[in-house]
């Protein structure tokens, strides 16, 4: 499987670098690119918030061997939840991962750090919906639910045993 | 792939709503199932059958509160969780008065529609003993690759005899020898599988940084705390806290663990909010605790906490007979990954593994297998792979002391029976007993 990193709105470049070089090993290859989307298409004026159910539809189905993945920097939410980490059409290879709830608490480097392997370890998750995965009860598995940021950092940015057979299974 | 036996139904007229609801269970690995009318839902229960129900308590026609009462009728187990906007909070508590398992008021916190929804799927996934589950579980969770020693069965006993409690842990043992995998192994077991498993370095950190990661911090706690920061004691709520190298936790941070300990509850530093915690505490240590306590550097009080239950763990080299187990796993383990083709280890390099003492115990036998999947290049894997082997014509790692070593070992490890040990060695009984009388070894 091969990741296009599509980034929907301003990404930093050497952001999305660092997402891509920090995928696992499993995945054969990446591109980064841009989706000119009007985010404001998708804005809930009443929320501040952008509906993430909304944003992505607006990602193209990948041709095969390959999975899309939006990287965005506002805030998601979904309609009936307050807000969403990220979105992803179960087993279609297409969603969306928000940095703006991951960003660090304090301004050090390690917490610089911690950042990218955040995002890197949710689009590893988005990734493996994408993929067919649900939700897996390995608590350092990337297909585990957080719920908050630093709940992300108690995950690998790495699908475990179980859930790379099921990949191979699927 | 994983199938739980839990369905569940969202019953809402907007569809949006619907829709985004089933999307976010079916991640969690639910069957969902969705109904645009009170109607539909009692077509789609008397079809489906239908553990949980998330109801709209407003919709066209028949509302919440009576499809409530249909469905009471129909299918009295089910669990029905009512949604509800600000606005008619009132309906809901009727509802409650009524039978509802509980409510929530849209749009919901994803972290309160989980665990309200885990709590009731867990009735349903304990009482039908979800073999898929358990089996997923089981096959996901650390193995403890043992070789059958005497010593790691009986630790993998004191593990399934602790692990359904919600008794305090502290497993012992040099440092490598595996504690954070049975650490592992105990959660895994235990009831609160389904809970958050996390995992602190004690030893890791200076006293206000621990702090700071066990309590976690509000907004300006301290310079450069730029937003709240949960701990890691918030987030093992429902969960197990494992905390390694509990020995070397400062005396102002043990009073603060044993209060949490005994209070259940805790505030971030910094704030004054108290936060409720639940969480079952496993730690460890390559401390002698008792030591500890006894010169006064660790708090008697605190430790009578801890060690309410103690695993210890034995070093590698009181267990050789595990040694060629764990090699030959570890060798699968990394040929695979670098997609090597290795057979297995020659003699000598076998001889070698058994005959070294291992003061790092499983965490350095791995490095060693690891590095010397690297080195080498040809079926088989030679002493010279290995970082401990000096270079031909040193007396200390001679052919013959390496040799002795491993027969010995493999000796200890057959019970000193002999012809077992040949077939092992792979020479005949009577080689053996020459190499015996050669090396002075008499069975016991
Ligand atoms: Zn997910
Ligand atoms: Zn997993």
């Amino acid at each position: 499987m091969n990741v296009r990193l599509l980034g929907l709105g301003e990404v930093p470049p050497k952001l999305a670098e660092a997402v891509l070089a920090g995928l696992p090993r499993s995945f054969a290859g990446g591109e980064i690119g841009r989706l000119p989307v009007a985010l404001e298409n998708c804005y809930d004026r009443t929320r501040a918030q952008v509906d993430a159910s909304c944003l992505i539809e607006r990602i193209p189905d990948p041709e095969p061997g390959w999975s899309a993945l939006g990287l965005t920097g506002v805030d998601l939410f979904m309609p009936a939840l307050t807000y969403v980490f990220g979105i992803s059409h179960l087993g279609g290879r297409r969603g969306i991962v928000s940095w703006f709830r991951l960003r660090a608490e304090e301004e050090t480097a390690e917490a610089q750090a911690r950042f990218t392997r955040r995002i890197t370890t949710e689009v590893v998750h988005e990734l493996g919906h994408g993929m067919g995965l649900v939700h897996c009860v390995v608590p350092d598995c990337a297909m585990h639910r957080s719920l908050w940021p630093e709940g992300v950092d108690l995950k690998r940015p790495e699908y475990c045993p179980a859930c790379l057979a099921t990949l191979a299974s699927l | 792939m994983m199938t739980m036996p839990v369905r569940i139904l969202v019953v809402d007229d907007e569809q949006h709503i619907r829709n985004s609801l089933a999307a976010w269970f079916r991640e969690e690995g639910y069957e969902v199932g969705v109904a645009a009318s009170g109607r539909d839902a009692l077509a789609a229960i008397a079809r489906d059958g239908t553990h949980i129900l998330l109801v709209d308590i407003k919709m066209p026609g028949m509302d919440g509160l009576e499809l409530q009462r249909k469905v009471h009728e129909l299918a009295p187990d089910a669990t029905i969780i009512i949604m509800t906007a600000y606005a008619s909070v009132e309906t809901a508590v009727q509802a409650l008065k009524e039978g509802a398992y509980d409510y929530i008021v849209k749009p919901f916190d994803p972290e309160a529609v989980s665990r309200l929804v885990r709590k009731a799927a867990e009735r349903y996934a304990l009482l039908a003993e979800n073999r898929a589950l358990r089996e997923r579980i089981a096959s996901a969770s650390p193995a403890l690759i043992t070789g059958g020693s005497p010593a790691m069965t009986k630790v993998i006993e004191l593990v399934e005899q602790v692990a359904p409690t919600d008794t305090s842990v502290l497993i012992t043992g040099e440092s490598g020898t595996g504690k954070e995998l049975v650490a592992r192994l105990i959660h895994a077991r235990s009831n609160r599988r389904f809970g958050p498993f996390v995992v602190e370095n004690c030893g890791a950190l200076a006293e206000g940084l621990l702090e700071s990661e066990l309590f976690g911090h509000e907004r300006g706690a301290f310079t450069g705390a730029v937003g709240r920061h949960r701990g890691k004691v918030e987030m093992a709520n429902e969960g197990t806290l494992f905390l390694d190298e509990i020995g070397d936790v400062p005396a102002r941070v043990q009073v603060d663990l044993l209060r949490v300990l005994q209070e259940h509850e805790f505030k971030r530093v910094g704030g004054n909010e108290t936060i409720k915690v639940d969480f079952r505490l496993v730690t460890a240590t390559h401390r002698d605790l008792e030591a500890e306590v006894a010169s006064g550097r660790f708090r008697d009080d605190f430790y009578f906490r801890i060690n309410v239950f103690q695993i210890p763990l034995p070093p590698l080299r009181e267990r050789p007979g595990d040694i060629s187990a764990l090699a030959e796993h570890f060798l699968t383990k990394f040929s695979t990954q670098m997609n090597r083709r290795i057979s297995g280890f020659s003699p000598d390099a076998m001889a070698a593994l058994v005959g070294y003492p291992w003061p790092g115990n499983v965490r350095e036998l791995a490095n060693a297998i690891e590095r010397a999947v690297v080195l080498c290049h040809g079926e088989k894997i030679e002493a010279g792979h290995f970082p401990f082997v000096a270079p031909p014509g040193s007396s200390d790692h001679s052919l013959a002391t390496i040799e002795e070593a491993h027969i010995r070992q493999v000796l200890a490890a057959c019970s000193h029976n002999v012809a077992q040990a040949a077939r092992e060695l792979d020479i005949d009984r009577v080689t053996l007993y020459n190499k015996m009388k050669k090396f002075g070894i008499e069975r016991p």
